[in-house]
């Protein structure tokens, strides 16, 4: 296991910019991260790191080394790839032992065949082991997926999006399951995702990435409770954090243009009056739909609630973030 | 609700009687439409199969049609089938396919291999390989015997060029050694081109990802290329000797054209050996009973080779 670090990375797809002068650093057995909508440039930082491709400025350093110049194999890095990739003509078994085999490591046949025992009955693969790679659902690909690259011990786990396309149930065991292994074997892992919930759950650090920059870094909760723009901090919290107009509410302070409240920044009862528009029982909590002077905003409120669409709720901003006209956060 | 849906389904769907065109039932037009070729195929090769087959047992001759036509069981068969001319043959005949295949699945992987790196103008080089295969095999025939003239023959002298030997010292059609040499050499630089074309079929449809997949496998390019490449690729190349052997087992204008089967009987391959039983000598039973031992060799051999090749596309 190693330090992952990126230097003023730019790398440009004929002229579109895909990264713009990305620099950060994912330290000895951390859990990264990497959030932004499609093209904000997630993928190819993997693929950049992983050696996949060559950036047209800056500097990959693996454990300290450069190896902007190497090879994918001689960077050591396990790649889950979005689409699979398994190799169509072999079984289970001889995709997971693939990277096993590699002449230089000289795995013997027993140990091969233990460790991916062992991968295959975590990921719940192994009633498929001498099935076709082809043979298999979209799951079962994804899981051999991760199962190849967690077959290896190498420097860092490169994983772009390697849950999408489970069930609700496998993915939320999955989650689960790669975080522990990550925290038992202090392994790098840099991950890339749509899906906050995993961001939340499973990372040491949460990297925002906008077109092509890299616009916060920081813990879940860092990013979560102190994010510096309305960007970062529309990536996380479920439901997304409401943005009105600052004047809608007293107390805004010079240059700010937005006020950014999350459900839990919204004071229920005290302050002035909203009307409830749509009430969304989801069990173990419940969402309001507001109307605030015209103004739709969504919060969190008691899961027994006996508020109904047409009542009028109090409400007050507490604590809330305050963003200027470019979307930055004034306070 | 769901009964004004069920209403509405049956009167949009045509009545039975509507969609019958002047009284005739769906099978009825069916079969109208396939009759034709249903004849045609009956008319032109179940028939004369059949025909072929009856004439195999006879000693018919089709230059005296009116000449009293003797039943003569299984003797033409057994004839051919000891005939050392015809087992030679035979053998001269499975050494053509075996070297053609051989060097056009050889030589066809390697330039496909080659254009499908992706470099500038590779579109244009592919154009420029395919040429040999558009022309036609008597023109190809035709101007490699000008070629291979010891005197004037561009091949001689390139030859002459790379060994030092002299130009007119040996004779690629006229030496019985070199002449079975000299036509696979003009099937291959013809025929290549299309095998090229399979294998690149076969090389693009492996997607890249799997590549990559293999790379960050720390798999070197040697062990990608026996463990990917070639395993994913096995089913084209495989249709490749398919086509390639079921051409070349009745190549006929080629040959002709460039040996004529000489020198002697060197190069005459089946086809060109069957062509002069039936049609020199005119013995059209015996030549009948031959092309069913043809017939039922590559029917036999092709469907073996078929299985094969299925199962290695299931996996």
């Amino acid at each position: 296991m190693a330090e992952v670090e990126l230097a003023a990375i730019t790398k440009n797809f004929g002229r579109t910019c895909a990264l713009d002068g990305v620099s950060m650093t994912v330290p000895d057995g951390a859990f990264v991260v990497l959030l932004g909508p499609t093209g904000a440039g997630k993928t190819t930082t993997l693929r950049i790191v992983a050696g996949l491709e060559r950036p047209e400025s800056g500097e990959v350093r693996i454990g300290g080394m450069p190896v902007t110049s190497l090879t994918p194999a001689q960077r050591n890095v396990a790649m889950v790839f979005q689409q699979y990739s398994l190799y169509p003509h072999m079984t289970v078994r001889e995709n997971l032992a693939f990277p096993l085999k590699s002449p230089q490591l000289r795995t013997p046949p027993e140990q091969i065949e233990r460790k991916l025992r062992e991968v295959a009955e975590m990921l719940q693969i192994s009633h498929k082991l001498d099935n076709r790679a082809t043979a298999l659902s979209g799951g079962e690909m994804q899981r051999v997926s991760i199962g190849r690259a967690l077959v290896r011990n190498p420097a860092v786990y490169l994983m772009d999006e390697p849950l999408s396309s489970l069930d609700a149930k496998l993915r939320a065991d999955l989650r689960v399951e790669l975080k522990g292994i990550q925290a038992e074997m202090g392994a790098t892992f840099l991950y890339v995702t749509h899906d906050q919930t995993e961001a939340m759950t499973m990372a040491t650090h949460v990297g925002v990435l906008d077109r092509g920059r890299l616009v916060q870094i920081g813990s879940p909760r860092e990013i979560y409770e102190n994010p510096i723009s309305i960007y970062a901090a529309s990536r996380l919290g479920q439901p997304r954090i409401n943005v009105l107009p600052a004047d809608l509410f007293a107390g805004a302070p010079a240059g700010a243009k937005t006020i950014g409240l999350r459900p839990e920044q919204i004071r229920q009862g005290e302050g002035e009056d909203s009307i409830v528009t749509r009430v969304e029982h989801l069990g173990d909590q419940t969402r309001l739909h507001l109307s605030f002077r015209h103004h739709a905003l969504v919060t969190v409120t008691d899961p027994h609630t006996a508020l109904r669409s047409g009542d009028v709720v109090r409400i007050r901003p507490e604590r809330p973030f305050y963003f200027d006209a470019s979307g930055a956060r004034v306070h | 609700m769901a009964n004004s849906m069920i209403e509405r389904a049956a009167a949009a769907t045509p009545s039975v009687t509507a969609r019958r065109i002047r009284g005739l039932s769906d099978r009825a037009i069916a079969w109208i439409f396939v009759a034709p070729t249903i004849f045609l195929l009956l008319a032109v090769n179940i028939f004369p199969l059949i025909w072929t087959i009856r004439l195999s047992f006879t000693n018919f001759r089709a230059n005296r049609p009116n000449a009293e036509v003797e039943w003569v069981g299984l003797r033409n068969y057994q004839r051919i089938l000891t005939d050392a001319d015809i087992w030679a043959t035979m053998q001269a005949t499975a050494h053509f396919l075996l070297w053609t295949i051989f060097f056009q699945v050889l030589i066809g992987f390697a330039l496909a291999w080659l254009i499908n790196r992706k470099f500038r103008g590779n579109d244009l080089w592919t154009t420029i390989i395919v040429l040999p295969m558009m022309l036609s095999p008597a023109v190809v025939g035709n101007f490699w015997t000008f070629l291979y003239q010891p005197q004037i023959g561009l091949f001689n002298y390139t030859v002459a060029f790379l060994t030092g030997a002299d130009p007119t010292s040996f004779s690629m059609i006229g030496d019985v050694a070199l002449a079975p040499w000299s036509i696979v050499i003009v099937d291959t630089w013809m025929w290549t081109p299309f095998v090229m074309l399979i294998c690149l079929a076969g090389l693009r449809s492996i997607p890249d990802s799997i590549y990559e997949a293999a790379e960050c496998d720390r798999a070197s390019n040697w062990r990608q290329f026996w463990t990917i490449t070639i395993p994913m690729t096995l089913p084209f190349l495989m249709l490749a000797v398919l086509f390639r052997g079921i051409e070349n087992f009745k190549m006929f204008d080629l040959v002709v054209q460039l040996t004529g089967g000489g020198p002697g009987s060197t190069t005459e391959l089946t086809s060109i050996n069957l062509k002069r039983e039936a049609f020199e000598k005119w013995r059209t039973g015996y030549a009948s009973a031959y092309a069913i031992i043809l017939f039922v060799t590559v029917f036999g051999l092709a469907s073996i080779y078929v299985k094969a090749l299925n199962k290695v596309k299931e996996r």
